[in-house]
């Protein structure tokens, strides 16, 4: 483009430009809003509202993050957390990877019958079937414990299918190669596929990272031990309390806790998450 | 047979074993039970009764439809209303995140962060702006001299304050699929239309919204199917109060749960929501099947 032609069209688009900026600005504004407010309220002393005439630096207080921390066990919570969601992705790695390769790359009879078994799990989403697999937990005499929360998740479609796509766009001709060097599947799954498809494993894990450790109304339906509950049922319990009492700072407390680790994790690697969220549509 | 051939079945084995246990079977189970009325006493046998549970749940004047067919609106409408609402600015969001803007990061965090919160937790942060008299929404309204509507407990305002908190979290979300769409489009067809004199409003009207018309066909489908299974904020925000005015089919499911009498009904409404989802997921995949074949083409 000619110096004189970005010159000409320049003037018109800088006012408009600023126009955009701004309203890029204004609706960021709008949506940080309840995290900012929350933040705030979090550490504000109990009773003093958001108009507060004492709206002073110097009133600020950790007391709603003690007093959140002794109506349920955060340790606990942020334990049972942690097992669960890494717990879910360990298996998950291992069942997606054998069942990818197996659609990815070897011939069998029945094999596309078998891939349709397993889109049903995206057609079907277990949330809606809580009713029949919380009779199928407590069948199984799994009920009030981790294994309960993690094993409809086992089996992922969504992993499948992703590390299956990974997995074809490998070159069949590395595959050829190691064999020919004497290599067995588990080889080949280790030195030639698993490390071509590190983007779609970081994808994946992300998106199950980040669901499981939002997950709430299941672990509330098959626990009912605070030493097996995660944090989203922790929250609930500060939540139902602040109904009663209108406690909201150990609330917005709570709450911080809860999302604290994801927002920050978000923070350092923004471009990871958003291209692994781009792939979940299907999910 | 040799172990050569049984590899691919036992590799496939634990992923299909799962689905089965915690998809295949429970998703016939609830067709099966949602034919038959439980037993009075706990031990005796429930009785087939046909599409009994399903007339009862779309009566108005029965006990449960009394209940359902409040709820089944009020589930069509905050679906409705996400879209609505969302699928406009997660565009809008996509189309001012694009463009070249100083400190970028911290504004796409703004906007994709409520994306990445628990549903729980993301009401509980609007519990507090709901909240009456000491909430935010009472002292901005306050400020200006204005009543603050009793966003939770009004039971013509409840439901559309539980979308509106959909919307706030789904937006940033729906945004990247939207960006992924806008990045996709050339930069040279831009410059062409550029020197044909085209301004940029012209270029938005008749070159981006028809080339993103595919995404958003996507995101539309998307965003309906994910709000008929989006209930985890209610427990925060008044729980469907009042009454049922802001409940929704799959929290009512979860209500019902533990009331034995009520098993029938419990898998008839999870059929009913089964068959909505189902109905929509398989309209996604025609269409994501479609890109797909087209992606291995290219």
């Amino acid at each position: 483009m000619s110096a004189a032609k970005r010159q000409s069209a320049r003037r018109p688009i800088r006012w408009t430009s600023r126009l955009l900026d701004s309203l890029t600005v204004l609706l960021s504004l709008l949506w940080l809003f309840p995290l900012v407010v929350s933040l705030w309220m979090s550490f504000r002393p109990q009773f003093a509202s958001a108009d507060s005439s004492a709206l002073l630096l110097g009133l600020f207080t950790l007391d709603n993050y003690y007093d959140a921390w002794r109506i349920s066990p955060w340790g606990t919570h942020y334990v049972n957390t942690l097992i669960f969601v890494v717990g879910t992705l360990l298996v998950q790695l291992v069942t997606v990877t054998l069942a990818a390769y197996a659609f990815a790359r070897l011939r069998f009879p029945g094999r596309d019958l078998l891939l349709l078994l397993v889109l049903a799990q995206l057609m079907i989403p277990s949330t809606v079937l809580l009713a029949q697999n919380f009779v199928t937990i407590r069948n199984l005499g799994l009920y009030d414990s981790h294994i309960a929360m993690m094993m409809p998740y086992f089996g992922s479609a969504f992993g499948t299918l992703l590390l299956r796509q990974a997995f074809r766009s490998v070159p069949y001709e590395l595959e050829e190669a190691a064999r020919v060097d004497g290599a067995n599947v588990w080889q080949v799954l280790r030195h030639v596929y698993v490390p071509l498809s590190v983007p779609s494993y970081v994808a994946f894990s992300l998106v199950s990272i980040s669901s499981h450790w939002n997950e709430f109304l299941w672990p509330l339906i098959v626990t009912q031990s605070e030493s097996v509950r995660p944090l989203t049922v922790g929250l609930n319990k500060l939540v139902q309390s602040s109904e009663v009492g209108a406690l909201y700072n150990q609330q917005m407390a709570g709450t911080i806790l809860v999302i604290a680790p994801l927002v920050l994790l978000f923070m350092r690697w923004q471009k990871q998450f958003i291209e692994s969220f781009a792939q979940s549509g299907i999910k | 047979m040799p172990l050569r051939r049984l590899t691919p079945y036992l590799f496939v084995a634990p992923t299909l074993a799962f689905i089965v246990l915690f998809t295949l079977y429970p998703a016939t189970q609830t067709l099966v039970t949602s034919l038959y009325q439980p037993a009075r006493r706990a031990s005796g046998e429930p009785t087939f009764i046909g599409l009994q549970n399903f007339v009862n749940l779309f009566n108005p004047s029965h006990f449960i439809g009394a209940d359902f067919v409040i709820i089944f609106g009020n589930t069509l409408i905050f679906a409705l209303v996400t879209v609505i609402l969302s699928v406009p600015l997660a565009l809008v969001f996509a189309l001012l995140l694009n463009r070249k803007i100083q400190a970028l990061g911290l504004w796409r965090f703004a906007i994709f962060y409520p994306a990445l919160l628990p549903m729980l937790g993301a009401a509980s942060l609007w519990a507090f702006i709901f909240a009456d008299s000491i909430g935010v929404a009472a002292s901005i309204l306050g400020f200006f001299g204005l009543a603050n509507p009793n966003w939770l407990g009004d039971p013509n305002l409840a439901l559309f304050s539980v979308t509106l908190v959909n919307v706030w979290k789904q937006s940033g979300y729906l945004m990247i699929f939207y960006l992924a769409g806008l990045q996709a489009i050339p930069r040279d067809i831009y410059e062409a239309a550029a020197i044909e004199g085209a301004n940029g409003w012209q270029q938005l009207r008749f070159l981006t919204l028809p080339l993103l018309r595919r995404t958003t066909l996507f995101v539309l489908v998307v965003t309906f199917l994910f709000a008929f299974q989006t209930v985890e904020h209610l427990p925060a925000l008044g729980s469907g109060g009042p009454g049922v005015r802001s409940n929704l089919i799959l929290y009512y499911i979860y209500q019902k749960i533990p009331e034995r009498l009520n098993w029938g009904y419990v898998n008839a409404m999870t059929t009913v929501l089964i068959s909505i989802v189902l109905t929509f997921t398989l309209l996604n995949m025609a269409f994501f099947e479609r890109k797909g074949v087209e992606d291995e083409r290219g």
